[in-house]
């Protein structure tokens, strides 16, 4: 089972259907965890929504406890979320990517996809990941391809994955597939 | 033929008697006419605790014939209240949170007029209102004022806090209508797909709505989104204006962002799979301007009921802004007047749970014998303050048009 914590966005209902295509899916609040289902389910997604990762500690303490045990995914703020865990700075950028759709490149050959493959997705942020970020495990595999602003990261050791754009958006052409290929790995 | 003819067409003494009768009535544009609902056996006045036993004791109706369905609207607050948000103390004329009627006439103007009703004697009393201006339209907000709420909504876009919010603002005047010329005026130049009018003793509503928000038939729902508005001139034409659309990165943003969002708010009550855009970004033409338009559909789930539908897909995400929860509640913190109607949704719900909602945009609300008239337009981070507070000019044009 997978478990979508959502942090009051409303773009995360297209994440829970987007992975209801391949497993049962639990949705609830941030505020509002059901701890024995969070519990029973092998796979947490931790939703995209409004402010910085500062603003939901619970979620954080969850990371925490999980990383490694589970497989976690991270989308948008999800994404920022475990990054800032991980002691990544999360910063405001001067150009606002809403509603926006853009190109991403595939820059690492230790990715779960081939290393040069683009693909079209849509992006809703107005903070990113500060560089450089080193971190054991944690490789940044995806960029943007004319700005170069990190896109996804890729932990293979621990499992977690996350991806600053939204694979559920109807502006990412082949989300699914990035979901599929990060699910079955 | 033009639609705003038909009620021309055959002169019916018996619509005559009505219009200018003390009956309340509610007109709605339908698909080839509109039709007309009265005789009203129930009005269920809605409030914090009664609306949700309101929305339930829909789900225990049966349907046998056309009058079966509660026709009325939902106003701003009432929407918020379901979602358990609050709104901080604001100037407020007391108008009603929302109210819905059950009809036991409804007449049909196609190319016939034709009438159904449970009644079998019609009286009427006579009672005509005539129109009078006392005192001319101001706005709320100066362009001083709304700049400055531009700007601290900018800075919450900055960060992250919201991604796209709606400034409101309001003409009001002193003035009493009457609703029926006012609508019937307005239909001859501006019939939108979602137009209504109601009359009732001490209030009336009166709107040329462009925008559907649920249309519910069986399992299937549908959600028509705008996003988007160019201004009419000359030169523009529909084609020009889907090329001024997309090459527009704003726009195009702005409309993006509103079709994810209700692609969302489907998914909350639909079968997983099932939520898919029907027609992608298209332009609908206007009086005095054009819309970009998306329509999205999904299959509703068999264990959502009529109040979960309400709460996901109220208030429109389209004239609020984005991520929802959050932007209402920061709209609520900075609105210093109530919106009343505008914003909340008008429409009517079958006993067979079959659905129609729109949302009131493009409306007069006169009561106590002050008409007012809202319209809001969207920060995001590329909109000039100039230019969305004018915007807001246009929208309300055609309804300004009718008080001359």
């Amino acid at each position: 089972m997978i478990y979508i914590i959502d942090h009051q966005d409303s773009f995360t209902w297209n994440v829970v259907h987007q992975f209801s295509e391949f497993e049962k899916v639990y949705c609830s609040n941030y505020f509002n965890i059901n701890k024995k289902l969070l519990d029973k389910s092998n796979i947490i997604v931790l939703s995209p929504g409004p402010g910085s990762p500062k603003d939901y500690p619970s979620t954080s303490k969850i990371y925490k406890k999980y990383k490694g045990k589970k497989k976690v995914i991270g989308i948008c703020l999800g994404y920022q979320q475990i990054l800032y865990c991980e002691k990544a700075n999360i910063v405001q950028q001067k150009r606002i990517f809403h509603g926006h759709q853009s190109s991403v490149t595939v820059t690492s050959n230790k990715s779960l996809f081939k290393k040069n493959s683009k693909f079209k997705v849509g992006r809703y942020h107005s903070l990113r990941l500060k560089e450089p970020f080193f971190k054991k495990n944690f490789e940044i595999t995806m960029r943007c391809s004319s700005t170069g602003i990190a896109m996804g990261f890729e932990n293979r050791k621990d499992g977690v994955y996350g991806f600053q754009f939204h694979p559920d958006s109807f502006l990412t052409t082949n989300g699914k597939l990035l979901i599929k290929k990060i699910l079955s790995a | 033929m033009k639609e705003h003819k038909l009620y021309k067409i055959k002169f019916s003494p018996y619509l005559e008697k009505l219009y200018q009768s003390n009956k309340p009535l509610i007109i709605y544009k339908v698909e080839g006419g509109y039709n007309i609902y009265t005789d009203f056996s129930k009005k269920i006045i809605l409030n914090k605790k009664n609306v949700i036993n309101f929305l339930n004791s829909c789900e225990k109706l049966k349907y046998k014939k056309e009058t079966d369905l509660y026709i009325g609207f939902f106003g701003y607050e009432i929407l918020n209240n379901l979602l358990d948000l609050k709104i901080q103390k604001q100037k407020k004329i007391n108008f009603y949170k929302g109210i819905f009627y059950k009809p036991e006439t409804i007449i049909k103007i196609r190319k016939k007029i034709s009438i159904s009703s449970n009644i079998k004697s019609h009286k009427f009393n006579y009672l005509f209102k005539s129109t009078k201006i006392l005192s001319p339209f101001k706005l709320n907000i100066d362009y001083k004022k709304y700049k400055k709420i531009f700007n601290f909504f900018s800075k919450k876009i900055r960060a992250g806090e919201t991604y796209q919010i709606k400034i409101c603002t309001k003409y009001k005047n002193k003035s009493q209508i009457n609703p029926i010329n006012f609508f019937w005026k307005l239909m001859k130049s501006n019939a939108a797909p979602e137009s209504f009018m109601i009359r009732d003793k001490d209030y009336s509503i009166v709107s040329c709505s462009p925008e559907t928000l649920i249309l519910k038939k069986g399992k299937n729902i549908t959600t028509k989104p705008i996003a988007g508005t160019l201004k009419k001139n000359k030169f523009t034409n529909k084609l020009t204006a889907l090329k001024f659309f997309k090459n527009n990165i704003k726009e195009t943003k702005e409309h993006n962002m509103i079709v994810d969002m209700e692609r969302n708010d489907l998914s909350r009550i639909c079968k997983p799979g099932t939520v898919k855009i029907k027609k992608e970004k298209y332009v609908e033409e206007y009086k005095h301007l054009y819309h970009y338009v998306t329509s999205v559909e999904g299959r509703v789930n068999n264990n959502s009921k009529i109040k979960d539908i309400i709460k996901s897909m109220m208030p429109g995400g389209s004239v609020i802004g984005c991520p929802k929860i959050r932007t209402l509640e920061l709209l609520n913190q900075q609105e210093k007047e109530d919106r009343n109607i505008f914003t909340g949704s008008f429409g009517y719900i079958k006993f067979n749970n079959d659905m129609r909602f729109n949302i009131i945009i493009r409306s007069i609300l006169n009561y106590k014998n002050f008409s007012e008239i809202s319209a809001a337009s969207g920060v995001i981070l590329d909109s000039a303050a100039r230019k969305e507070f004018n915007e807001n000019y246009i929208k309300a044009k055609s309804l300004l048009e009718l008080y001359k």
